[in-house]
């Protein structure tokens, strides 16, 4: 324990401050964390912080993977897909389609929009993924077949 | 940093493969050396798809090395009807 910590704390035990004043005190003694390019924010519901309580805590950290999880029980027996992708992957992905020939990406995009899937390839550039990672956080999607249920999780890491 | 290691493992209720840890970094290298000899076709190969594409052939060979050393890191688990498959690049 520092000086600066002992002492808000003795003040606490002696009465000279209030407990909200002393959680105040010991808040601004923390380090401000501080974000940098390529973090995310996200918020865990349900973390439960050094002492146990839930907190509902915002956390800042770097994405490294793109994991997909996917469950389903069918009549066979149960079937699990745990994949876990690199973001760098991803990044040199979406640059590798800039050399995809700009005919292809008509093409491409004709087909995808036909199949109901309104996506123009030419504008997903890596500025575009990033904002995805961003706003990826933590999704969870269910899925509800007919006879099967399926369970899929995309989330990042 | 390239891929040193990958590792699979393929199993079903009849058969069950040990896992195998493939050391990518003695491919890597015989690699390097076939690279090095086919360098000129490649050359050809690279300033085709750049005239194609409109993309520098450096960033062609930037792009696919980007690629290849992004591949660390990828772990790919799938179980269906009681067959396995697990690939992971480390």
């Amino acid at each position: 324990m520092n000086e600066n910590r002992r002492q808000i704390l003795e003040m606490l035990a002696a009465g000279k401050i209030t407990a909200d004043e002393a959680d105040r005190l010991l808040a601004a003694l923390e380090p401000e964390p501080t974000a940098t390019a390529g973090e995310f924010t996200g918020n865990i519901a349900g973390s439960k912080g050094w002492s146990g309580n839930d907190m509902g805590a915002t956390v800042k950290t770097h994405a490294k993977y793109l994991r997909v999880l996917v469950e389903s029980t069918e009549k066979n027996g149960p079937t699990t897909v745990n994949v876990r992708v690199p973001m760098q992957l991803l990044r040199a992905g979406v640059r590798l389609a800039s050399l995809i020939p700009q005919q292809a990406h008509d093409q491409l995009d004709e087909t995808l929009s036909k199949h109901g899937v309104p996506l123009t390839l030419s504008q997903i550039k890596p500025e575009n993924l990033e904002e995805l990672i961003d706003h990826l956080g933590d999704l969870t999607v269910d899925v509800d077949a007919k006879e099967e249920k399926a369970k899929v999780r995309v989330f990042c890491e | 940093m390239i891929p040193n290691v990958a590792v699979l493992e393929i199993a079903n209720p009849h058969f069950r493969m040990p896992r195998l840890w493939i050391p990518l970094i003695l491919l890597w290298l015989p690699l390097a050396v076939l690279l090095l000899l086919l360098s000129p076709i490649l050359f050809i190969i690279v300033c085709a798809i750049s005239m194609t594409t409109g993309v520098g052939p450096f960033r062609v060979v930037r792009i696919f090395w980007d690629i290849l050393s992004s591949l660390r890191g990828t772990d790919v688990r799938v179980t269906a009807n009681g067959n396995k498959v697990l690939v992971r690049i480390l």
